[in-house]
């Protein structure tokens, strides 16, 4: 068994409000200064789910970590290495920059057919950053397999798997025939803390990188020549609030108020 | 003026505490001078061994304890010696260690952090050494050409014989009362028969030596020299009283030497008890007197070459240091560890006292087999039919750990529990990557973004703001002042932060801050047990810290204030190191800083573990609250080095606690018993967590206690409210 797990290398979520800044005229986010960027929380966890698909399978799996980034991008897919992946391949071309969804997993699917034996590809349910959710379909959109979004278990057995997804009103199970796609969600559990040993092998691993050639993707179809989305406007949004306080001696006359406050502002 | 007068008594009564024994000596000394002068010491003395049908029986008794001993201590050393090398040499600092025999294991020191069984096992331990070297002296007096049992000498060695003997007895009945007559519960929490066996068998070999005595007086002394009867004034009494029954003088020299071979027969099974039982602290206690650390109790010890190592931390009981494995031997169940610990107060799942005992317990079940599967050359970590970490000691006993220190502080043979618990904690984290969610977010938080506070909206200026121009440290100032992740991370500790930078503006002090450039200087890492990430971070920070000349530094936090003066040093970080507390008193003292405002009110201290107890530092901060008109310290009842954690230390600050109660509940009930209007602490962890826990205690606002820094408190003296302290700000 082969198994792929996307891993995306975000901004800092936590990056305080007061330094997270945004540069109006190019639309673009202002890297924080003192903040690193991290591994996307959702695909850790998506990384947890192959590593205990693996462990149940008696380890007989490979993981391969791939992910669209700069160089630092490194540093995430040796985060999902540490967890005990044991590739990973970093996809890396100033072609693939300015890219959406679209391209992005344009970029996967070529890398995923290129490894060859892929028997399931792990998502994050969306990256942290945008938030977008569409990566993991569209991979598999690409690579003409099925797909299982938003799962809180996955297990493969039989050449099929099973996913349980959490939906608005309960959960679904499914079973999709391999090679699949799933997009894993917070509701999986949380990733492991590596073991010394492994970050220590992890350390050593060489992360390899391939550009559009080695893919056979045209520069013309990825990146910002490839994007079906172009980003008109990036701004942080003024929030206003204006507070009142409601008179009334009692509970019930601040009550009844308020309704009437509400009512007069429309609101009721 | 009230504390230093609290400090004051505090250090009168650990003197009188320590010469209490003074009037034993003295009594002892006045015999030696009485018998000096009294008059019909003329040809005074005794056969030794009087009416005894088989003197030489005592030197097969003898002969057969020294080889039990030897037995014994070969036994217990073999399984010593599975242990690894200590971190330090322990013939490092003789003459350090020397001192701590006398202070630790000769005078007691610990011993007598409760004085009621210091008295006791004073009485106890100094009635067996007395009664030793009077036996000893019958023995040269008997098998040697010394003969100097007689005359004056003699009398007074019939004197203090029966005094030592007396104190014996006393300490017996002082150690049968709190067994069997009071409700004192420590010293049953793992009861077993050989406490009663050493206790009541101690007792008998004392009555049996005074009757052996008594009936040798009525029958050679009584009548015959009365003067020199009563110097052995126990047995005279007790001569004296056999006289009602008026035996025959065949009667009393039978019952005479059948009491003698009682009394043989019990002294030595009683001694051989050593062998078996606890009373080998006898010798243990010392021994790991000399054994223990030289350096600070905060100062845990490194791994060297950690990324070379196939197992971090210990998860197999061969891989403690043969020391460690000492202690488990010393450990005499006393529970004062137990007594002491913040988590067993509070319910959780840790007790000290049995944690050594359940490792101890777990040496002797699997040593022996890992001993002879190592002679064989096999694979010495799967010997034990269970894990040493997770079943013989439970992942949330470890857990449960403060690091605070009370248990070896309380500690009367000197065990060192808190490395044996972090090197657990650092099998379960670098090894098997097994430890609490919320541990391992504080962790990961450390690795991704250089502080714990997952979470936090702050960044590490944000405390500067209306504070005007803060220097930034750039190697011309004398002071860095380290801020640190909680100063300036969590928003409760953003006034402590401002309000010794304003102290030490107002001081005139030369100092700056690095702002931005700050970062976890990796305690917490290093208390949860990933030394690996304490160890990248200390490098890193120690270079930033060489790099921008930084000689002295002023912590706002007790934990980084350890980690920078005991802990830097192992990485060749050698910093001048001092606590807020620390610097702000000095000011004050010299006349830096001037307070103007009153503060009429009932304070109480909370001493921080790693200022107080870890550092020692107790002083400072309450002088500094001496300086404040009006404000009078109202001690808790545990305070100084018997203060108890505030329930955050050891990484608990970012742990979910397991048991019957929080830590910080209890502590702050002790804080609101004062009736205190304010509780003071030096460290931002403890203000936390009386913020969370004071109103959990005290549901009423109104009157409710309020926790605040030392610096907060100096803050209002020196430049009045907070509404002066705005104008004052708006003017500059």
């Amino acid at each position: 068994m082969h198994f792929v797990v996307c891993a995306k290398q975000i901004p800092d979520p936590e990056t305080p409000p007061s330094a997270f800044k945004i540069d109006e005229s190019t639309n673009t986010v202002v890297p924080a200064q003192g903040f690193q960027p991290v591994l996307s929380q959702y695909d850790g966890i998506a990384a947890e789910a192959a590593l205990q698909i693996k462990e149940a399978l008696g380890d007989e799996a490979k993981i391969t970590v791939l992910s669209v980034g700069a160089e630092s991008a490194q540093a995430a897919i040796k985060q999902v290495l540490a967890m005990g992946a044991d590739e990973g391949v970093l996809l890396q071309d100033d072609a693939f920059e300015g890219g959406d969804s679209h391209t992005t997993a344009k970029v996967l699917a070529a890398a995923i057919s290129n490894l060859g034996d892929v028997d399931a590809v792990f998502c994050g349910r969306q990256a942290a950053d945008w938030d977008v959710g569409q990566v993991g379909l569209l991979v598999a959109e690409a690579l003409g397999w099925p797909a299982a979004i938003l799962a809180k278990g996955v297990e493969i057995s039989d050449g099929s798997m099973k996913t349980t997804r959490v939906m608005s009103d309960g959960f679904e199970t499914v079973s999709q025939a391999l090679p699949a796609v799933v997009t894993v969600s917070n509701e999986f559990g949380e990733p492991r803390y590596p073991k010394l040993q492994q970050i220590m092998q992890a350390a050593k691993k060489t992360v390899t990188t391939m550009t559009h050639g080695e893919l056979g993707l045209d520069p013309s179809e990825v990146g910002s020549s490839g994007a079906r989305l172009k980003l008109e406007k990036l701004y942080i949004p003024q929030s206003d609030s204006q507070v009142e306080i409601i008179d009334g001696e009692t509970p019930e006359e601040q009550a009844t108020n308020l309704i009437a406050k509400l009512v007069a502002d429309k609101v009721l | 003026m009230a504390t230093e007068s609290a400090i004051h008594n505090n250090r009168l009564q650990s003197q009188l505490i320590g010469k209490w024994w003074m009037p034993a000596i003295a009594l002892s000394l006045g015999g030696l001078y009485l018998a000096m002068q009294f008059s019909s010491t003329e040809g005074a003395g005794r056969e030794s061994f009087f009416n005894v049908a088989h003197p030489w029986s005592v030197y097969v008794f003898m002969s057969s304890l020294v080889s039990l001993l030897v037995f014994g201590l070969v036994r217990h050393a073999t399984l010593w010696r599975l242990g690894k090398e200590t971190p330090e040499s322990v013939f490092a600092n003789l003459p350090h260690r020397f001192k701590n025999v006398f202070r630790l294991g000769v005078a007691q020191d610990k011993v007598r952090r409760d004085r009621y069984a210091a008295v006791m096992h004073w009485s106890i331990s100094s009635s067996i050494v007395v009664l030793t070297l009077v036996t000893a002296q019958v023995a040269i007096e008997d098998d040697t050409p010394l003969n100097f049992l007689h005359g004056p000498y003699y009398l007074f060695f019939s004197f203090y014989g029966d005094l030592f003997g007396l104190i014996g007895l006393v300490g017996v009945g002082m150690a049968m009362w709190r067994r069997y007559f009071v409700d004192f519960s420590r010293i049953r929490w793992d009861e077993r028969p050989e406490d009663h066996l050493i206790i009541v068998g101690l007792g008998l070999v004392l009555l049996s030596g005074f009757f052996v005595e008594a009936f040798r007086i009525e029958v050679t002394e009584l009548t015959q020299y009365p003067d020199w009867a009563k110097w052995s004034f126990v047995s005279y009494v007790l001569a004296n009283f056999f006289e009602i029954f008026a035996m025959s003088d065949n009667q009393i020299l039978w019952s005479h030497s059948a009491m003698w071979w009682v009394h043989i027969v019990l002294a030595f099974s009683w001694l051989a008890l050593i062998v078996f039982t606890r009373l080998d602290h006898l010798f243990f206690a010392p021994i790991n007197a000399f054994l223990l650390r030289t350096d600070s109790p905060g100062r845990l010890s490194t791994i060297p070459n950690i990324e070379e190592q196939e197992i971090f931390g210990v998860g197999y009981i061969q891989d403690f240091s043969w020391k460690q494995l000492f202690e488990l031997d010393a450990c005499v169940r006393c529970g004062r560890c137990t007594d002491v610990c913040p988590a067993n107060l509070a319910g959780q799942p840790l007790s000290p006292m049995h944690l050594i005992q359940d490792l101890k317990g777990h040496l002797a079940s699997v040593g022996p087999s890992i001993q002879k599967t190592g002679n064989e050359g096999g694979d010495t970590r799967s010997v034990s039919p269970i894990s040493m970490v997770g079943e013989v000691i439970q992942d949330e006993t470890l857990w449960a750990c403060r690091t605070c220190g009370a248990c070896v502080q309380e500690c009367p043979v000197m065990i060192e529990h808190v490395p044996t618990i972090v090197d657990m904690r650092r099998f379960l984290v670098m090894d098997e990557a097994r430890l609490p969610q919320t541990a391992q977010a504080a962790l990961q938080n450390i690795e991704m973004r250089g502080h714990p506070w997952s979470g936090t909206a702050l960044e590490r200026t944000t405390w500067m703001d209306g504070l005007g121009d803060v220097p930034i440290f750039d190697g011309t100032q004398d002071y860095l002042y380290w801020v640190g992740c909680s100063g300036s991370l969590v928003e409760r500790n953003l006034p402590i932060t401002k309000a010794v930078f304003r102290l030490l503006k107002e001081a005139g002090s030369s100092f700056g801050v690095l702002g931005q450039e700050e970062t976890c200087n990796g305690d917490p890492a290093r208390r949860l047990g990933n030394e690996y990430l304490y160890q990248i971070l200390a490098e890193q920070l120690i270079g930033t810290f060489k790099e921008k000349n930084v000689q002295k530094v002023i912590t706002n936090c007790p934990h980084c204030f350890n980690t920078f003066k005991n802990e830097y040093p192992q990485f060749d970080g050698h910093f001048e190191v001092f606590h807020h507390t620390e610097f702000l008193n000095s000011q004050l003292q010299s006349g830096a800083l001037k307070v103007q405002y009153d503060l009429p009110e009932t304070v109480t201290y909370h001493d921080s573990c790693y200022l107080g107890r870890i550092n020692g530092v107790y002083d400072a901060p309450r002088q500094i609250l001496d300086f404040v008109p009006g404000a009078n310290i109202q001690e808790m009842q545990r305070n100084m080095s018997k203060g108890l954690c505030c329930g955050a230390g050891g990484g608990n600050m970012w742990q979910e606690e397991v048991g019957e109660r929080r830590v910080n509940h209890v502590r702050s009930e002790e804080a609101i018993a004062t009736g205190a209007s304010k509780v003071i602490s030096n460290c931002p962890f403890c203000i936390q967590m009386f913020e969370d826990g004071v109103p959990a205690m005290q549901p009423e606002e109104v009157g409710r206690i309020e926790p605040f820094d030392v610096a907060e408190i100096l803050e209002l003296a020196v430049f009045g409210n907070q509404d002066n302290l705005e104008e004052e700000i708006t003017e500059v």
